[in-house]
């Protein structure tokens, strides 16, 4: 791994311990410019993991806790009239000076609350009364559902969980892992101790090598023959759409440059597979597979780019 | 969708084409099966299921709606959410609603759920049967538009009739029939079932193969007039008809399956003669079949007038248990071979180009193990060729290819998985090398590097050391695997 990134891993670890792989894969997300879904029970440290990531990239944090109640307008700001200029003065919401967003429990918002923000999330720009505001750069939202509690409220429909790089899970720390939790929590706030080593302009810069980083024709053909097979599984009723292919390979590349390479190959796109293409497969009613064994299937059905130029050499 | 159209129409065109050089029935019935080939075809075609959604949803009802007659000026203790703020900005006091009357409307929105068109099994299956009936009717054009290819088929059709004769009087001979037979109600049984059975298969999806091989073994039956008895009737009725249901639905139609077969089953046996009549019933179709054959190939005019008569004759005779039938099938077989004997020599012409054929073939035999092994080689060799190519990134990759084939062929590693997860153990620390060169591998295949002649050096020298260790450690079929069949041993 990248020296500099791994210097914001040891960081980030010393709040949040013992999920570093998860951390590793939202830094991923992070550098390919993309957003995370987090499908996680209450309690497990996600609000903790954005102040961290916040703190130690130098991001501006914002968090919405949604219900309800929450409106569009919160979140992309609205117009009000204001009396003495005699005009309409513009009043940014949450998401305008955010590089860091954690909506909290996205599956309590309204429905419409839901489409403003991913709609902003996909532009990178909201439009209030036909004036159009750039957001921040980098603009990265993180955003949590709850499972567990989950009456009376509404789960993303598919097309819009489509619109997140990765949906991950961080799940409960082991035993060493939450004893240590509870002993650093003992005198200090752990948090004070997360000392910022990223710019964001370095980080910046790193986005725009990863963008930079070489796909070739076989793993493109790769990442193809992948989701062309996902629609034709058997236990799959929608499988991963274009889109997703895109963002298959953009995560690959983000996972190639945290590599230290300047190319993908095929490992790379194995190893985001799962996260990238999770929430992206809706199984048939009387499926009997889960969404996970029909991953592990095209992975080990669809022959990988290393293989597959080898049979085109023999041939 | 454009590709069976274009099928069709050089069909029908084909088909005009003949119609217009030849008229008789045999072109009548070519072109009437190329117009009705896209109905026959269609009938394959997936249904599109719509699936419909019923979401009830609760919405407010607008309040803007409320005309302003309800409102009155706002008093200290009013609550905040009765002020009415659009009114109050248009007036520039505060208002506030005299009640709030917030209906809920309940809506039904019917929502249609398109579900995406599978691709693959389907169109494929409808590939196969339209090249099928391509098939099919290109060999009828040219059976119906080559004179020798016409007799030809005319002889064969003798051939066949002859077959089924003899098929019949040994028949015949064998099982002794009643003369008289109440005929018909089990006729009808039998054709009931049969088209019951047909009639459930199609409704439910079926197999092609079932149904073909069904009503094979049905038409077979009527040609030959050979009717084999109900204990082997219905259970091969029964045998196909399951062939050609579909699983999924097995379970709900074999109890209504099971028990149409049982009743049948029981007419069958209980009914005396059954077997009788569906041999007499079979005896007619079989007549009018060779009928319409003959007609169909324009071969009424050509045979001898009495071929029909003698064949009617002939089973009429042999159903009395007439010694008239052995005289009758011998002046068959005569107007047969006079038949054979007015030939065309082209059958000649035919032996000896297959005879020469052969001879070639023998000749060639002998070296094709040769011939092959040599061709490998070459091939392996031209392989290798690319180990000194100027373009290091390409040699590197042909090399790591070469020893990932090596393992993989001692079963060394292979399952479809990146290279980079093999953990091949040749010797102990062969592993960080493979690893190594791997890395190396991975950059000439995926990155846009150019390579330096010491990587080249490094993975030639890892290729050498996994040739010689698996040519070491491999058992005598191995060796042969890899010096003759895979031929990465040169």
């Amino acid at each position: 791994m990248r020296p500099e990134l791994e210097k914001v891993l040891t960081e980030i670890e010393k709040v949040i311990v013992g999920k570093r792989e998860v951390i590793a894969k939202i830094l991923t997300a992070l550098l390919a410019d993309g957003h995370v879904l987090l499908d996680d029970v209450p309690g497990v440290g996600k609000t903790t993991l954005a102040v961290a990531i916040s703190r130690t990239v130098d991001l501006r944090y914002k968090r919405v806790q949604f219900t309800p109640d929450v409106l569009p307008s919160d979140l992309v700001g609205f117009s009000m009239y204001d009396k003495q200029s005699g005009g309409f003065s513009y009043h940014p919401g949450a998401l305008n000076d955010a590089n860091l967003l954690l909506g909290d429990e996205i599956n309590r918002a309204s429905s419409k609350t839901q489409s403003a923000l991913l709609e902003a999330m996909e532009e990178r720009q909201v439009t209030v009364d036909g004036v159009t505001y750039p957001l921040q750069k980098p603009f990265l939202v993180i955003a949590t559902q709850n499972s567990v509690g989950a009456a009376g409220t509404q789960f993303l429909p598919y097309a819009q969980v489509d619109r997140f790089l990765v949906r991950l899970s961080l799940g409960y720390p082991d035993y060493a892992a939450q004893m240590e939790m509870l002993k650093n929590r003992q005198g200090v706030n752990p948090m004070d101790q997360a000392q910022c080593v990223l710019t964001r302009d370095a980080l910046l810069a790193m986005q725009e090598q990863v963008r930079r980083v070489i796909s070739k024709d076989a793993i493109l053909d790769y990442i193809t023959r992948l989701t062309l097979a996902s629609r034709e599984h058997a236990a799959v009723e929608v499988g991963i759409s274009p889109r997703g292919a895109l963002f298959l390979d953009r995560m690959a590349k983000a996972h190639a440059w945290m590599e230290g390479r300047d190319y993908v190959t095929g490992s790379d796109v194995q190893a985001v597979f799962g996260d990238v293409c999770g929430h992206r497969v809706l199984l048939k009613e009387n499926a009997d597979q889960s969404v996970g064994d029909v991953l592990n299937d095209l992975l080990k059905t669809v022959e990988n780019p290393d293989r597959h130029s080898r049979g085109l050499l023999k041939r | 969708m454009k590709k069976r159209a274009f099928f069709w129409a050089v069909g029908l065109a084909l088909a005009c084409l003949l119609y217009f050089f030849e008229n008789n029935t045999g072109t009548r019935i070519v072109l009437a099966c190329s117009l009705l080939l896209p109905f026959l075809l269609r009938r394959n075609e997936p249904q599109k299921q719509h699936q419909s959604r019923v979401q009830t949803v609760k919405a407010f009802a607008d309040r803007e709606a409320d005309d302003p007659g309800d409102v009155r000026a706002y008093l200290p203790g009013d609550p905040v959410n009765r002020i009415h703020w659009k009114l109050s900005a248009k007036r520039d006091e505060l208002l506030v609603r005299e009640q709030a009357r917030d209906k809920i409307v309940e809506r039904t929105e019917k929502r249609e759920v398109v579900p995406a068109e599978q691709p693959g099994g389907k169109s494929a299956k409808k590939r196969v049967l339209l090249l099928g009936f391509s098939v099919v009717l290109l060999s009828l054009l040219l059976l119906f538009a080559i004179p020798s290819a016409h007799q030809g088929l005319q002889a064969l059709l003798n051939r066949l009739f002859d077959a089924s004769e003899a098929v019949n009087a040994y028949a015949y001979e064998r099982f002794a029939v009643p003369a008289d037979q109440p005929a018909a109600l089990a006729v009808i049984l039998l054709l009931i079932l049969g088209f019951s059975l047909l009639g459930v298969t199609l409704m439910t999806g079926s197999r092609l193969l079932g149904l073909i091989l069904m009503a094979g073994a049905v038409l077979f039956q009527a040609y030959f007039g050979l009717s084999f008895p109900a204990w082997v009737n219905v259970p091969l009725l029964v045998f196909f008809t399951l062939w050609s249901l579909r699983p999924l639905k097995k379970r709900i139609i074999l109890p209504i399956f099971a028990a149409l077969a049982v009743i049948s089953l029981a007419v069958l046996l209980l009914y005396p003669g059954v077997d009788a009549a569906t041999e007499a019933a079979s005896e007619t179709v079989r007549d009018r079949l060779s009928q319409m054959a003959q007609s169909v190939t324009g071969a009424a005019q050509e045979l001898p007038s009495g071929e029909n008569e003698t064949r009617r004759v002939h089973t009429q005779s042999l159903t009395a248990g007439d010694q008239e039938a052995r005289t009758s099938r011998e002046y068959r077989l005569v107007t047969v071979e006079e038949q054979q004997i007015s030939m065309p020599h082209w059958i000649d012409y035919l032996r000896i180009i297959l005879l020469l054929l052969l001879a070639v073939a023998l000749v060639i035999l002998p070296f094709l193990p040769f011939i092959l092994l040599n061709q490998r080689r070459k091939k392996a060799l031209d392989a290798r060729k690319a180990f000194q190519s100027e373009n290091v990134n390409e040699a590197v990759f042909a090399m790591f290819q070469h020893i990932a084939a090596w393992l993989e062929a001692t079963g060394h590693g292979g399952e479809n998985v990146p290279y980079a997860a093999w953990n091949a153990d040749l010797s102990p620390d062969y592993a960080q090398r493979f690893a190594a060169c791997e890395r190396l591998f991975e950059e000439a295949a995926y990155s846009t590097h150019a390579m330096n002649e010491e990587q080249r050096k490094q993975v030639l020298e890892l290729l050498n050391e996994t040739e010689q260790a698996l040519r070491r450690q491999a058992d005598w079929k191995q060796r042969l695997r890899l010096k003759y069949k895979e031929c990465l041993w040169v």
